[in-house]
């Protein structure tokens, strides 16, 4: 897909596919780039998700520092981070590749949300407008893709995508069929198995443009610097090596963490000069492993079902209230909600017949479940 | 046990009937409850805020109670969030309100619109959304009803955080809780932000002086050819890329400053003001 000939925006004609815009930043390590499928756009291995961040001067920062791909959304703050992007950014818009989203349901909804976006964000065009938050195929109707295609011929996108947190292996697949749209924004992480892997490989290879997020495998609550497992993470080169895992993977063009502060940002531009090594490798793998035995991730794939009645996957929710969450007062209150036959307790049977694939220890959680909300 | 246990279990339920009485779409005539209630927790809330949930849960997101009502074509979302503690609910609140419209006497603050609403009471964020046949169309009369219905039953605090106050009113344009990362820097953890039509100051309250401190030493090794300012009980001066003209002081456990001024002068003039307006923790 080509940009628009002709169209030209408030600061100036838009950079021609195939170029670098990030050629003024002033990196202290080696930047790295890709290009973003068909689209042409030479954006930095590591872009900018904006969601989260509350002081414009990282934003701004990051753009000086040369990263070149940057993210929001209509929805983000009910529009007030679009308002904050553009403060950012102001006259780097040229110099950057600019993202937004909008999960308006219908075409005139769509195109409305997007003459907004345009007007917060104080530019004549987004170079990628996704659809928010797609789960399945099913979410996605023609009026969306006309809206889309309405918005390329009149020059106010340059590209279209689509972003999905969920359902991944499904709609993946129908998007790289579909052939209407440029780039996946899609959850991706080292916790997700082969067939998350195989999704993304064949949208890659259809010639879209991957980005990745929601790559540090929290799985529990976004952790905040401020918290001790952030902190033990971060200091062990954990959380550092998660992102290298998905910026090395060949069919991802890029990745778009939150960033709040200064030091998170210095700390993400490191992975983009560096290699996955064996050591991340071992640090992903020690990091899965710890999680592995508590971190019930609710798929709905528990093989077997419990020979006395209990409602395991409920159960091991409550406890990832407690535990994962620290959020023992609302893990409690729903355990106490589940419909127990009295007297029945987990650790009874000589051996448990409920198998997580994942590797929970059902029958170690489910006791201290039991011990812990009792 | 099991009396203490049933006697928590009563106690719980109470509560959730409490949560049930505040979310009713009989606040405004005409309107009845479309379909079920639905709950949403931390790690689920992307289910339904899907793409947009990190943004509550940055502000100590615990769980979020909810229906829809029907009246005629029209709909209405009603979402109740119960966030970590009062601050943090009016820091949503803050965050995503309309920059454009007064923030109006509603709990601890909110904005009533056409066709939505929002407000801040105790560690509650109420969002009212209206899909209507006619998008054009004015229904605030109804937001209003809702809005009033719905605060009566909401307990909690209705004075926005005590600190707002003290920003001087001089040039002063808006205000918001910011929850981590106050200016950028990590070593500002969670604060109070007023934006001014020419710099911006903030607020941070530490666990001691002796915190507050070790805080301010770190910060000032941030800035290079930092110098030392007479405000509060301690505080520095500089001049900063991206946050140019900065000062930062401590005065008893609050940290405090001015950034984004022309010269770091006219921020320790500034902050001077700021400090002044802190009220004195009584020695315990």
């Amino acid at each position: 897909m080509l940009p628009v000939a002709g169209a030209s925006s408030k600061l100036g004609l838009w950079p021609p596919s195939g170029e670098s815009v990030a050629s003024t930043g002033s990196s202290p390590v080696k930047l790295d780039y890709k290009t973003l499928g068909r689209t042409g756009l030479k954006v930095t291995t590591m872009g900018f998700g904006c969601m989260i961040t509350s002081d414009p001067s990282v934003i701004t920062r990051a753009a000086d520092m040369g990263i070149n791909y940057f993210d929001t959304a209509r929805s983000y703050q009910h529009g007030n981070n679009e308002r904050m992007v553009s403060a950012a950014l102001g006259a780097r818009r040229k110099q950057i590749v600019l993202s937004t989203k909008s999960g308006a349901s219908s075409k005139d909804e769509l195109l409305k949300e997007l003459e907004t976006s345009l007007r917060e964000l104080n530019t004549d065009y987004v170079d990628i407008w996704y659809l928010h938050g797609k789960s399945s195929p099913a979410d996605i109707n023609d009026g969306m893709i006309e809206a889309q295609q309405l918005a390329r011929k009149q020059g106010k996108i340059r590209f279209a995508g689509v972003s999905t947190h969920g359902g991944q292996q499904q709609l993946l697949p129908w998007m790289a069929q579909k052939g209407v749209f440029d780039v996946a924004l899609t959850a991706y992480n080292f916790s997700m198995d082969s067939s998350m892997n195989q999704a993304i490989e064949t949208v890659a290879r259809a010639g879209m443009g991957v980005v990745a997020m929601k790559v540090m495998a929290g799985g529990f609550r976004r952790m905040k610097p401020a918290d001790p497992l952030y902190q033990k993470l971060s200091k062990n080169g954990a959380l550092l090596a998660a992102l290298k895992w998905v910026i090395n993977k060949p069919s991802v063009t890029t990745t778009i963490p939150s960033m709040t502060d200064m030091d998170q940002l210095d700390e993400n531009v490191k992975a983009m000069a560096q290699p996955f090594s064996a050591g991340d490798e071992k640090l992903l793998a020690a990091h899965l492993e710890n999680i592995r035995p508590f971190y019930c991730r609710m798929c709905g794939k528990c093989e077997g079902t419990c020979q006395k009645g209990l409602p395991v996957a409920d159960v091991l929710r409550c406890l990832t209230y407690a535990d994962g969450y620290r959020q023992f007062a609302l893990g409690r209150e729903r355990f106490l909600e589940l419909p127990f036959e009295p007297g029945v307790r987990c650790g009874d049977c000589a051996q448990c017949t409920v198998k997580c694939p994942y590797g929970v220890e059902v029958s170690e959680r489910m006791t201290r479940a039991q011990e812990l909300f009792a | 046990m099991k009396a203490a246990s049933l006697l928590l279990t009563i106690l719980l339920t109470a509560g959730m009937a409490h949560a049930q009485d505040y979310l009713n779409c009989k606040f405004a005539p005409g309107w009845e409850q479309s379909g079920p209630r639905r709950q949403y927790a931390a790690d689920n809330l992307f289910e339904y805020k899907d793409g947009g949930a990190e943004g509550y849960l940055i502000f100590g997101f615990v769980r979020m109670e909810g229906i829809d009502c029907k009246s005629g074509d029209n709909t209405l979302t009603i979402d109740v969030s119960e966030m970590g503690d009062a601050d943090l609910a009016y820091g949503i609140f803050a965050a995503n309100r309309d920059p454009n419209q007064p923030i109006a006497k509603i709990g601890m603050g909110g904005q009533v619109q056409r066709q939505s609403a929002s407000f801040a009471k105790g560690k509650y964020y109420v969002e009212i959304v209206e899909v209507a046949a006619d998008p054009e169309s004015d229904h605030t009369a109804e937001m209003e009803a809702f809005v009033t219905g719905m605060q009566k039953r909401i307990e909690g605090r209705e004075t926005p955080p005590e600190a707002l106050a003290w920003f001087p009113r001089e040039g002063f344009t808006s205000a918001r809780l910011v929850p981590e990362s106050v200016l950028g820097l990590r070593e500002l953890k969670r604060g109070l932000v007023a934006s001014y039509k020419q710099g911006q100051a903030f607020l941070v309250l530490e666990a001691s002086p002796e915190s507050a401190t070790e805080v301010l030493k770190k910060l000032r090794e941030r800035f290079a050819g930092a110098s030392t300012a007479l405000v509060g009980d301690e505080a520095f001066q500089a001049k900063a890329p991206y946050l140019d003209g900065i000062c930062i002081f401590r005065k008893g456990r609050y940290l405090g400053g001015y950034a984004n001024l022309p010269d770091s002068r006219q921020a320790a003039s500034q902050a001077a003001q700021l400090a002044a307006r802190i009220p004195r923790e009584p020695v315990p």
